[in-house]
C-alpha cells in the first residue's frame, strides 16, 4: 500500500481533514517524542514537549514551506522546544549535576546496559547545541544536509558540531570509566 | 602529534556515512600512514556506533488521544455545541453550567432503579467538585490507565457521606465503562460533566454504565452511609471486548487503600 506522502497530508490538514493530522501524527509522535527524551532525559518532559510539539505544527501548518523536508520542519520545532523546556525549568544544570553524579569511575563495569546508561549521562552533560546535532544525526538518522535544515545552520557547522559533541562526549565517557 | 584536520573532516564523513569513494580512498591511503588517525577512527566509529545503538523509545500509547482530543474540531462539528461550549469557556459560568449540565443529565439521562429521592438534592451541591486538575492527596486513590484504546486518570475520594469517583479520561473511540460494587448499601448517587457535551450513563443495582469517546470528564457520586469500606470494579470495553479491568478501593481514612 502507498504511504501517503507527508506534503499530501499537510495539504489536507490545511483543508480540515483530522485524518491526515492523525496519520501524520502517527508518523512522526515516535521520533519526536525519543528526540525530546534525548534532549530533556526525562519521560514526562518529553511526554509534554512531544504534546506541545504537535499542536504547534497543526497551528502553524499554514506557515510550512513545502520546498523544505516536513519532518525537517517538525524536528525543528521539536528542538526548539526542548531547548526552550531546559531554559524555561533552568533544567540544564541539575541535569549536569544528576549526570555528574553517576560517573562511578573505573572500577565500573561497562558492560552494555552501563555503557548505554553511561551515554545517556554523559549526553547529558554536554551543551545544547552539540546534543541537538547527536541526537539528529544517530536517534533520528538524519543526513548533515537535513540537519542543516533542521537547526537553520550551515552544512559546515553542522560538521562542526557533531565532530566537537562527539569529542566531549568521549571525553565525558573516559571520565566515566566507561570508553 | 596533532591529526591533520583534512584526515578529521574524511574520519567524521566515513562514520557519518557521508564519504565519496574519491575521498574514501583518500581516507585508507591516509589511514595507512598515521596510526594516531587509525587509533581515532577506531574510537569514533566505536562512540557512533553505540549511540546509534541506544533503545527506541515508544510514546505513551494514550499521546496520540490526548494530542488529537486537543485538536481543534472542523467548524461544522463544532456547530452543535457552540452554545454550551460556550457557556463552559466562561470561567464565570463554569461552575453554575456544571450544574446545570449535572442536574440535567442526572434527571434526564440516568436509567436507575437505584435512586432516592434525596440524591438529587445531595447531587445538586457537588457538581462543582470536578476540579481542572485531577485531585491528588492522603485519602484519595488514584488509578492510571496507559492503555491503547483509553488512557487518563481516575480518582476516588469521599466528601462525608459521598464517594466521589472522577474520570479524566481520553479514548481512541467509543468505551463502555462499567462500575460495578457489591455492597448493596451502597447507592449511585447522581453525575456531573466537565467540558465534554454527549454523555449518557445509566444505573441499575450495584452497577453503573457510562459511555465515553475522546476526551471526558465526569464525576460518579456513590451514597456510603457509614463511611464503610467500597471496592468498585471497572471494566472498560470496546466494540463489546473487555479492553482493560481494574478495581478501586476506598478505605476510611487511616487504613490502607
Amino acid at each position: 500500500m502507498n504511504r501517503p506522502d507527508d506534503k499530501k497530508l499537510v495539504e489536507r490538514c490545511l483543508q480540515g481533514d483530522r485524518q491526515a493530522f492523525e496519520t501524520l501524527l502517527v508518523r512522526y509522535q515516535n521520533p519526536v517524542y525519543n528526540a525530546a527524551y534525548r534532549m530533556l532525559n526525562n519521560p514526562e518532559d518529553a511526554r509534554d514537549v512531544t504534546q506541545t510539539v504537535f499542536l504547534k505544527v497543526y497551528e502553524n501548518l499554514d506557515q510550512y514551506d513545502p520546498s523544505h523536508r516536513f519532518f525537517s520542519w517538525i524536528y525543528r520545532i521539536a528542538m526548539n522546544e526542548s531547548i526552550n523546556w531546559l531554559k524555561k525549568s533552568s533544567r540544564q544544570e541539575a541535569l549536569e549535576h544528576e549526570a555528574a553524579d553517576q560517573g562511578d569511575g573505573p572500577e565500573q563495569q561497562a558492560g552494555d546496559a552501563q555503557l548505554s546508561e553511561g551515554l545517556e549521562a554523559a549526553l547529558m552533560m554536554i551543551k545544547s547545541e552539540y546534543r541537538a546535532v547527536i541526537i539528529l544525526k544517530h536517534v533520528l538518522g538524519c543526513s548533515y544536509i537535513e540537519i542543516s535544515e533542521a537547526l537553520d545552520i550551515p552544512e559546515k557547522k553542522v560538521k562542526s558540531r557533531l565532530y566537537a559533541g562527539r569529542r566531549l562526549l568521549q571525553e565525558r565517557l573516559t571520565q566515566q570509566g566507561l570508553h | 602529534m596533532a591529526i591533520d584536520p583534512n584526515i578529521v573532516e574524511l574520519i567524521n564523513a566515513d562514520i557519518d556515512g557521508e564519504i565519496s569513494p574519491a575521498d574514501m580512498v583518500t581516507l585508507e591511503a591516509m589511514l595507512a600512514e598515521s596510526p594516531e588517525a587509525q587509533a581515532m577512527h577506531a574510537e569514533l566509529s566505536g562512540l557512533s556506533s553505540s549511540l546509534d545503538e541506544l533503545p527506541d523509545l515508544d510514546a505513551p500509547p494514550y499521546l496520540i488521544h490526548t494530542i488529537m482530543a486537543e485538536i481543534p474540531k472542523p467548524e461544522s462539528q463544532d456547530r452543535r455545541s457552540n452554545f454550551l461550549q460556550g457557556l463552559f469557556a466562561a470561567p464565570a459560568l463554569r461552575y453554575a453550567a456544571m450544574f446545570v449540565a449535572g442536574s440535567i443529565l442526572t434527571l434526564t439521562l440516568v436509567n436507575s432503579d437505584q435512586l432516592s429521592e434525596r440524591a438529587f438534592s445531595d447531587v445538586t451541591g457537588l457538581v462543582g467538585t470536578i476540579s481542572s486538575e485531577v485531585p491528588v492527596g492522603p485519602d484519595i486513590r488514584t488509578l492510571q490507565i496507559d492503555r491503547t484504546e483509553v488512557a487518563g486518570h481516575i480518582t476516588l475520594r469521599s466528601s462525608g457521606p459521598l464517594l466521589i469517583v472522577d474520570f479524566d479520561l481520553v479514548s481512541n473511540g467509543p468505551i463502555d465503562i462499567v462500575a460495578s460494587y457489591s455492597d448493596q448499601s451502597v447507592w449511585f448517587n447522581g453525575f456531573a460533566q466537565l467540558e465534554s457535551p454527549g454523555a449518557s450513563i445509566s444505573a441499575e443495582s450495584g452497577r453503573i454504565s457510562m459511555k465515553i469517546d475522546g476526551k471526558r470528564r465526569y464525576a460518579l457520586y456513590l451514597h456510603n452511609p457509614g463511611d464503610r469500606d467500597v471496592s468498585i470494579n471497572l471494566r472498560f470495553m470496546s466494540d463489546g471486548e473487555l479492553v482493560y479491568e481494574t478495581d478501586i478501593q476506598y478505605a476510611q481514612p487511616g487504613q490502607p487503600g
